[in-house]
């Protein structure tokens, strides 16, 4: 989401001083003002109502009235305290840009079918179908350009394969904002939930995390050449999501009653942020062997100029396993928390459950092996690999394979 | 004192080098290995299931072998305990170990830096001020969150003044927290394990039950609740497709005989009493009456009535064979459209399971339809679903041509039977002639409707009814039914040290990854009419936010003693 930033950000005082700090607590305000609709706005707070409570005149009341408290605070904020506008100038872009595919979801509203073309049985007109294609086409773009990259440097495709890969980003989570919208205009709105229910949609959040975090990564410590491990792991997945939707798995569909609950919302994305920086951090680690071998050989190779150093690699893995590590711990634990609730105990040996134990325990053994025994370099770009190999189980092949209480991320 | 003394020795020579090796790296990993290889075990092998199932997977060699291990109820055996309660122990002993040594590391703070060490760091800068009291007093109370210290250095008779400043200087109990959380969790595990219970509890509707049932590795055992359940209702809703949307049951807690409380449950939101937690989990059938049509299929062709309930055996008083009901199903939606095409679901109406045994008769598993099947608005006849393997996902279907649920169908057809020609050269015009003769009889005030379909069905039936291989053609008639809710009952006295736990795991996580231990320090220079700061600065992780930080101090320090002049001015 700092796509916004990458691009304007030499140019304008848009993400920078006091016009972002302003706009960055107007956001704020304007959240908090959701928040308190939720709360003690008349009738309480009903899941299937209050998205269309906050596009009625209630909900604008609210959110302006939060807005105006917001930007309200901003003003009193004195310029020397420059650490706040910090803090505004890295949170605004990301609040930027979830506002951006927020508003291109309801632009795609507009080309949605008529609602009586609309049927549960037939769902090939929705729109959302149609822009996950176009992310796909975007994120298996991105991934050859990349590549094309590394090969032959020139900045111009480079940025093309930057740019294309925010395309994938915001085609992707535009599509399943307007999905979750989409599942709401199906038989009557009874089957509305959150587009995070099964292995289709996962892997969509999935492509939109790994992109977002390596993108962050790319801008912050100017890596592009390492979009040429990572995009290929997400055009990989894409091939994946592609023959699942040949399967008839792209379908949206009731949800069965263990999973009608909130925590889905909450435990379902963060453990995929667990996933996609471990799936950066597998990238890191393949570009480390790579390197390493290309440098043994031939230590001049062309092809090094915009390989990051083995150094940089190395740090780079351990920056995506720092974002995934203690992400994949809390939804694991809100995950416990969820089971504690649905299945009688927050621990049950699931086979999810222990496979999640030992991606856990997989990537606490890559921390402890970098800090109490200052493993570096070979050892632990393997580890990421491998790890990512275990990772990839977790996520689909326990669903694949093996049976148990999360069988509803089986294909049937 | 004696006594204190020799238990000081002993433990410095023996207990504490256990303690070492226990708690050493080696030996966690190890476990953590272990433990690891068994989950992967736990979930290749799948627990729990019925041993007979696991006899034929196996063979009976491999099967003893993984019994005798207990890989079939994998996580409750002593050795998979006692690889948790190891690493219970060997964390502990490794906080034992390492704690206060982190501890130690914290308090200990150096003053100065050499200037040879200050040659390697990269985040530094000279700063020229006026006002050495100035200087010190801006940097010591207007930078938000640095702690300093001050350090007076004589060398040569010259006194220097340093400042350290720390931020984030206790990350290191991020470390200590997380690996304490830890045990505090298996601590939390094992008091769920040792003093609460899980089990199951099928309630039929209007039924009231107090025990539970629970695997204890391969036998079932039975807990006896301190009170009642009573189930007054239970009711499903369903979404078009045919998918249950929600399940619902209306319990009555009893206890002492006396009706404590009355509540509704749904599956994520579950009863709490008295330390109990009663789950909605599952439904099934809970023994609805079922009535069925036995047509024989014999010269009189008479109709018997056949009552029972789920879960009941039924002896049919004029053969041997019988009929062991085991599930109702009010409805069965089914999705009619053919693969690949927009779906079209379809309720096929009710339906009984049963397993039809008798002498020199295969069982197999029977679905009989109450409703026919009705395709294009056109009545197709009753159908009846078999399972040679018993297996629900094994069902074949079979047309019966005729509509079992019309009394008259099965009139016509006894009529066309009893009088088709019996002599090998009749013609096709004799059998006609037959239909025609059987249809006057049972529809004497005109003929059907929908003749041509019902001539087509009847020759099905002829086609398909002499191959049964029972006596009789059983159709659900009617039915009367009741749900079973299945419940999940569980106390969980370990459940909030475990959320302890978990809290303590994810903030200690967040210091460890996220707070970086920065320093800075700053040499202040005496000079004639002026002062000199030499500020260096190390952090040790996050260069790049810290360069940031650093950079920001600058200004910082900067500002701050531009207000300080300004103000005393």
């Amino acid at each position: 989401m700092t796509a916004l930033s990458m691009t304007f950000s030499s140019s304008g005082p848009l993400f920078h001083g006091r016009f972002a700090h302003i706009r960055c607590w107007a956001y704020l305000g304007m959240m908090a003002g959701m928040a308190a609709m939720a709360m003690f706005a008349g009738g309480g707070y009903v899941e299937d109502e209050y998205i269309f409570q906050l596009f009625s005149m209630q909900g604008a009341t609210w959110m302006a009235g939060g807005a105006v408290v917001g930007i309200a605070y901003a003003l009193t904020t004195s310029k020397e305290k420059f650490r706040a506008y910090r803090f505004s100038e890295i949170l605004v872009p990301w609040i930027d840009g979830a506002v951006l595919m927020v508003a291109l979801m309801g632009l795609y509203t507009l080309f949605e079918p008529s609602e009586a073309m609309i049927t549960y049985e037939d769902q090939s007109n929705l729109i959302s179908g149609r822009i996950v294609m176009a992310m796909n086409v975007f994120l298996l773009f991105s991934a050859i350009t990349y590549v094309a990259y590394l090969i032959a440097p020139a900045e111009f495709i480079g940025k093309l394969g930057t740019m294309t890969a925010w395309f994938g980003v915001y085609a992707g989570g535009s599509a399943l904002l307007l999905r979750w919208y989409e599942s709401y205009l199906l038989m009557g709105g009874d089957i509305g939930h959150a587009p995070v229910s099964n292995l289709y949609e996962v892997f969509i959040f999935l492509f939109c995390v790994i992109c977002v975090i390596y993108l962050t990564l790319e801008s912050r410590h100017q890596v592009r050449g390492l979009g040429a491990f990572v995009m290929p792991i997400v055009a990989g997945g894409v091939f994946f999501s592609i023959w699942l939707e040949s399967i008839g798995q792209s379908d949206i569909k009731p949800l069965v009653p263990a999973l009608q609950s909130y925590w889905m919302k909450i435990h379902v994305p963060l453990n995929f942020v667990g996933y996609g920086s471990f799936a950066v951090a597998c990238a890191a680690g393949m570009a480390w062997l790579l390197r390493e071998k290309i440098e043994m050989k031939n230590p001049d190779a062309k092809v090094l100029s915009v390989f990051p150093s083995l150094k940089v690699l190395d740090q780079l893995a351990y920056k995506a396993v720092a974002i995934g590590f203690p992400a994949f711990t809390l939804a694991t634990i809100l995950g416990a928390a969820w089971a504690a609730e649905a299945w009688g105990g927050y621990w049950s040996w699931d086979p999810k459950e222990t496979w999640a134990l030992i991606v856990w325990l997989v990537y606490g053994a890559y921390l402890h092996a970098r800090f109490s025994h200052g493993l570096h370099g070979k050892t632990l770009a393997w580890w990421a690999v491998l790890g990512f190999l275990v990772t990839i189980f977790c996520f689909v092949g326990v669903n694949m394979y093996l049976s148990g209480l999360h069988s509803y991320g089986q294909l049937s | 004192m004696w006594l204190c003394y020799a238990t000081m020795i002993s433990f410095n020579q023996t207990l504490k080098p256990i303690l070492h090796r226990i708690g050493s790296m080696p030996v966690a990993i190890l476990l953590l290995i272990l433990l690891a290889v068994a989950s992967v075990i736990g979930t290749v092998l799948k627990q729990n299931q019925d041993q007979i199932d696991y006899l034929q997977q196996f063979g009976p060699t491999w099967y003893w072998t993984f019994r005798a291990l207990g890989l079939f109820d994998m996580y409750h055996t002593w050795w998979f305990l006692a690889i948790l309660g190891l690493l219970m122990f060997s964390l502990f002993a490794c906080v034992l170990r390492n704690a206060p040594r982190f501890l130690k590391e914290m308090k200990s703070r150096k003053g100065t830096l050499s200037e040879n060490a200050r040659k390697h760091i990269m985040h530094k800068f000279d700063l020229t001020l006026d006002d050495k009291a100035k200087a010190i007093a801006s940097i010591k109370t207007s930078l938000p969150g640095w702690k300093w210290m001050e350090t007076k250095v004589t060398v040569a008779g010259v006194e220097t003044l340093w400042l350290r400043g720390d931020k984030g200087r206790f990350h290191k109990w991020g470390y200590i927290l997380v690996h304490i959380s830890m045990l505090v969790l298996l601590i939390g595990g094992a008091m769920s394990t040792q003093f609460g219970f899980r089990g199951n509890m099928a309630v039929p509707e209007g039924k009231t039950e107090s025990e539970i049932s629970f695997l204890k590795g391969t036998s079932v055992e039975y807990l006896k609740m301190p009170f009642e359940v009573r189930c007054d209702t239970f009711s499903i809703n369903f979404f078009s497709t045919g998918a249950p949307s929600e399940f619902r049951s209306t319990l009555t807690i009893i206890e002492d005989g006396k009706e404590v409380m009355t509540s509704d449950i749904i599956v994520n939101d579950p009863l709490y009493y008295k330390g109990v937690r009663i789950y909605q989990a599952s439904f099934g059938d809970g023994g609805s009456e079922v009535t069925l049509k036995l047509h024989r299929l014999n010269r009189e062709g008479n109709i018997d009535i056949a009552k029972a309930q789920v879960y009941t055996m039924y002896e049919d008083p004029y053969s041997d064979v019988t009929m062991e009901f085991k599930d109702f199903r009010p409805y069965n939606i089914e999705n009619m459209a053919p693969a690949g095409q927009a779906k079209d679901f379809k309720d096929m109406g009710p339906s009984v399971d049963f397993v039809i045994r008798g002498k020199g008769l295969k069982p197999v598993l029977v679905r009989s339809m109450m409703d026919p099947f009705i395709m294009d608005d056109k009545n197709q006849g009753s159908m009846i679903m078999i399972s040679k393997t018993g297996d629900a996902r094994d069902f074949e279907t079979f047309l019966l041509g005729l509509d079992f649920s019309n009394p008259k169908e099965w009139q016509l057809f006894q009529s066309f039977v009893g009088q088709l020609p019996t002599n090998k050269d009749a013609t096709k015009e004799d059998n006609l002639n037959a239909f025609r003769a059987a249809l006057d009889e049972v529809y004497p005030d005109g003929r059907p409707e929908d003749l041509q379909m019902l001539g087509m069905r009847v020759l099905q039936a002829l086609k398909v009814l002499p191959d049964m291989p029972w006596p009789f053609v059983p159709m659900l008639d009617d039915f009367d039914q009741t749900y079973y809710t299945g419940l999940q009952l569980a106390k969980d006295p370990g459940m909030n040290v475990v959320w302890v736990g978990s809290a303590f795991l994810v903030f200690g996580l967040c210091i460890m990854f996220y707070v970086a231990h920065r320093k800075v320090w700053i040499k202040i220079i005496d000079k004639d009419d002026s002062v000199t700061l030499e500020v260096t600065g190390l952090s040790n992780r996050n260069p790049i936010a810290f360069e940031q930080e650093f950079t920001d101090l600058e200004q910082q320090i900067k500002d701050a003693y531009e207000q300080k002049k300004g103000v005393t001015v």
